[in-house]
């Protein structure tokens, strides 16, 4: 009897298992080869290199840690990068074209890029400098990125839900901008500072009349989270002097309502080289001490809300009397030509590096604090702004080395800048303001970033360096060099070079390293999703629905792409038509992907899965164009093609 | 003498009574466990290839099919197989009146056949789970045999594995039942289990000899009773 129930309980428990049980597919096995010191042997590589490799190695399959989002400088665009593998992820298309992800080429893309014209011109790249991702708290929360256009003054929102940008703001009033784009700690804003003075709404004035008529501008761009876009109506700006404004931070915890714009050229230099006169760079370096503006942005907001403001070209403005005025802005001397200024984790102090001065300044909000609410003031400048002193105003200096520029931060209360001119990373403690030890990069460092760097909570374990020149790194690949990233491992007392990243696109300025698991991006759009709009596109089209209609001479097309085919597969209309083409992805398949193109009509879309694009253009060539998919989407990729036919008008 | 024992209810009652609610009991479980068995999926299949690390996996219940639907109908079209929608249209149509009147059947049975057609309840309960699996087979064959002859992909005509693994292209495939299919044999278990007790009770019945095909007493009417012992 026992003996049965044992026997029923076995035969149930196999049963069980089989009812519950998953098959796996098979694993190749690899199997190991050589030995690791005879690979060491014929490689050359030390035991430093071998460790270094083992703490970026990521094998197939397996994910990095962080993603690292850097400017792609010239190119207009924004890389996503792995970190620390250091692999390229993606080139995300943001100011200029972008033929891989059928952004530029006559789908829906092209509005958000035409968005972002300024002057009547159509400007197909950028000069993409400050990346920054927005955040909740002070901490970065993986939702949006935002980025800055310095050649032309705009500034693009970028959603991370689908790594697509969905909005470029042009700035009306300013001809370039560097300080830009950062967040306030809640993404109530991402402030855009410009950087060369110019009469603002951009009137001709002559140069000679540059400190009475030009000016800087600090815009606020008022961030609709909800509907993630910048909201342009409820967005305003504050008129600054004609100093050379460069590169800003917003204050958190303690500093939070604040904003830190450094500047240069507060000499005023306009250069003049064909008439004798000495060119700006040795103009604008003649003063010991430039102006750290330290702006009161929730002060400014009320006073917008007051409408207290000054229209300029449909933009409320914040007259640079106004905000002289109303303890709106306040200058700080800071020595020399200084270039980042960057907010500590807590809130509590900036640390601006002086270009052209040995030391990192670390400046104290409760001091600066106190001697506005004091109104105890230096003196005012030629524009009646008060300035403070700067002895007053700093809690110390940090000897750093020749040409300090931007500074980042550690969990552990250091501090790690840029010299430039050195060519080092330099940590240094925040405590005693003492440098730890500098480590050699290759070359030329520009930005720094941290993991999580510039937030309320470094993580403390990398630091990259942006170098500006790679010189002997890489393979030679012609005069014009790639940029090198080069992964620092900060976690031990010594920091320890791991590997470098050429940056064959451009020259990135600024990056930000954010924790993976915050990312949560989409694999597939729901069936008919505009990208643009989030929504489902009112011309969708789902199976069954596809079908052409002409009106008049307009003729729509109603598309589905699936593997491996479009329908309709044949187009006819004639000479003249105005042609709109409305084309679903039908399918919800992570990573199948279709393109579209209508030979030599400059058209490519990518369609996604689920993604709905609309593309109108007017068919004034008659003759025979094949479409077909552009990326290899299945076996029978090749075949997934059809014919576009523009009949020639009948002659009268 | 023995007309009244036979009338002796108390002394025989306390013998076949709880015996023939447990009956009536496992018919009713039976019938709750097949129609629960309406709202899980009976089979799984689940398919493999390089380029699905993760495998591709349909559930089919009595209503339909589930799970990587879509990217499978883009896969057979290929081959020129029709559209998963298209399978056994009528029987997922009934499903639920079907698995109604099984239920109901099985508990009807218990009560109204005669002694020795009472099998008639196992029989009808293994009905429910084979007729699946038959018509399911069925089906399998007609998908892979009914292949559209313009198909960008021309196969020799096939049937899917319904246990176990196979092989259709260059997909693996691994096939088994799913809780809905279990739970609807431990339905059929009841079943049997109140086919083979029944019987039991019903050898020892009082009206044994008047029993036909129907159960003169509707095995826990008036009149149930056990035979008095020798």
């Amino acid at each position: 009897m026992k003996k049965g129930i044992v026997a029923l309980g076995a035969a149930s428990a196999l049963l069980l298992a089989f009812a519950c049980s998953k098959p796996t597919p098979l694993k190749p096995d690899l199997g190991a080869s050589k030995s690791v010191k005879e690979l060491m042997a014929a490689r050359g590589l030390s035991e430093a290199d071998v460790e270094a490799a083992l703490r970026t190695y990521v094998p197939t399959g397996k994910s990095d840690d962080y993603m690292i989002f850097a400017s792609g400088g010239q190119s207009g665009q924004v890389l996503a990068i792995g970190a620390p593998s250091m692999r390229l992820l993606k080139v995300i298309g943001v100011f200029t074209p972008e033929p891989w992800q059928g952004y530029g080429y006559g789908g829906d893309g092209n509005a958000v890029l035409a968005g972002g014209n300024q002057m009547g011109k159509t400007i197909s790249w950028a000069d993409v400098h400050h990346p920054n991702l927005s955040e909740t708290n002070g901490d970065y929360d993986g939702q949006y990125l935002f980025v800055n256009d310095k050649a032309n003054a705009r500034v693009a929102v970028v959603d991370l839900k689908d790594f697509a940008t969905k909005q470029i703001v042009p700035n009306k009033l300013v001809m370039s901008d560097h300080g830009g784009a950062f967040v306030t700690p809640n993404t109530d804003y991402v402030i855009e500072t410009s950087q060369y003075p110019a009469p603002l709404g951009r009137e001709y004035v002559p140069i000679t009349e540059y400190k009475d008529k030009y000016r800087g501008l600090a815009m606020f761009w008022k961030f609709d989270r909800a509907a993630g876009r910048i909201d342009v109506a409820k967005s305003w700006a504050i008129e600054l002097p004609p100093y050379t404004q460069d590169l800003a931070d917003a204050g958190k915890l303690d500093s939070d309502g604040f904003v830190f714009i450094n500047s240069f050229n507060t000499e005023m230099a306009i250069g003049g080289t064909l008439e004798g006169k000495p060119p700006i760079e040795s103009g604008a370096s003649q003063n010991d001490m430039d102006y750290l503006h330290v702006i009161d942005w929730k002060k400014a907001e009320k006073l917008v809300a007051d409408g207290k403001t000054t229209d300029i070209k449909g933009v409320k403005v914040i007259s640079l009397t106004m905000a002289a005025q109303e303890g709106i802005l306040h200058l700080i001397g800071e020595p020399k030509s200084p270039h980042g200024v960057d907010v500590t984790p807590d809130g509590k102090e900036m640390v601006v590096g002086g270009k052209l001065d040995t030391h990192a300044t670390v400046y104290n909000f409760a001091k600066i604090k106190k001697l506005i609410d004091d109104k105890k003031y230096e003196g005012k400048d030629a524009y009646g702004v008060p300035i403070l002193n700067f002895q007053e105003s700093i809690r110390g200096q940090a000897e750093i080395g020749m040409g300090p520029l931007h500074t980042v931060y550690d969990n552990k209360g250091n501090a790690y800048t840029s010299v430039f001119l050195e060519s080092v990373v330099a940590k240094w403690s925040l405590k005693d303001l003492k440098v730890i030890e500098k480590v050699p990069v290759h070359y030329n460092i520009g930005h720094i970033l941290a993991a999580e760097g510039d937030t309320v909570s470094p993580d403390g374990n990398y630091v990259v360096a942006m170098n500006k020149m790679s010189m002997d790194r890489f393979s030679k690949v012609g005069p014009l060099y790639p940029q090198n990233f080069q992964l620092i491992d900060t976690t031990g007392d010594k920091m320890r070079m791991l590997v470098d990243m050429p940056i064959g696109i451009g020259e990135p300025h600024y990056s930000q390293m954010i924790k993976m698991d915050k990312l949560k991006p989409i694999s597939v759009y729901p069936l008919g999703e505009n990208p643009i709009t989030g929504k489902k596109d009112p011309s969708a089209t789902l199976a069954g629905q596809e079908k052409i209609v002409r009106n008049g001479t307009t003729v729509d097309v109603y598309m589905t792409a699936i593997r491996s085919h479009f329908t309709p597969d044949r187009i006819e209309v004639e000479e003249g038509d105005t042609v709109k083409l409305h084309i679903t992805s039908l399918e919800q398949s992570e990573d199948q992907t279709h393109g579209f193109t209508i030979n030599m009509m400059n058209i490519d879309l990518s369609l996604e899965p689920g993604k709905h694009e609309n593309v109108t253009f007017v068919a004034d060539t008659p003759g025979v164009y094949p479409m077909y998919c552009t990326e290899f989407c299945s076996a029978l990729h090749l075949e997934m093609a059809g014919y576009f036919l523009v009949k020639p008008k009948a002659k009268k | 003498m023995a007309a009244t024992t036979r009338h002796l209810p108390v002394v025989q009652n306390a013998r076949a009574w709880p015996l023939r609610f447990t009956v009536v009991g496992l018919s009713i479980a039976a019938a709750a466990l097949f129609c629960a068995s309406y709202f899980f999926p009976w089979w799984r299949l689940w398919l493999f290839a390089p380029q699905y690390p993760k495998g591709l996996e349909v559930g089919i219940s009595l209503t339909g099919v589930s799970g990587d639907v879509r990217e499978l109908n883009i896969l057979n079209h290929y081959i020129g197989m029709k559209s998963l929608d298209l399978a056994a249209v009528t029987e997922r149509r009934l499903a639920a009146q079907g698995v109604g009147l099984i239920a109901a059947l099985g508990v009807v049975l218990t009560l109204v056949t005669g002694r020795r057609v009472g099998w008639l309840i196992a029989v009808l309960g293994a009905a429910f789970p084979v007729t699946f699996i038959i018509d399911s087979q069925y089906w399998l064959y007609h998908f892979g045999h009914v292949l559209d002859p313009k198909a960008p992909i021309r196969l020799p005509p096939f049937t899917p594995q319904m246990f176990g693994t196979g092989k259709i292209g260059q997909f693996m495939t691994w096939a088994r039942p799913d809780p809905g299919f279990w739970i609807a044999v431990a339905g059929v278990a009841c079943l049997v289990l109140a086919a083979v007790l029944r019987r039991r009770v019903c050898n020892q019945c009082a009206r044994k000899e008047k029993c036909g095909m129907v159960c003169p007493s509707a095995f826990v009417g008036p009149g149930a009773g056990l035979a008095p012992k020798e």
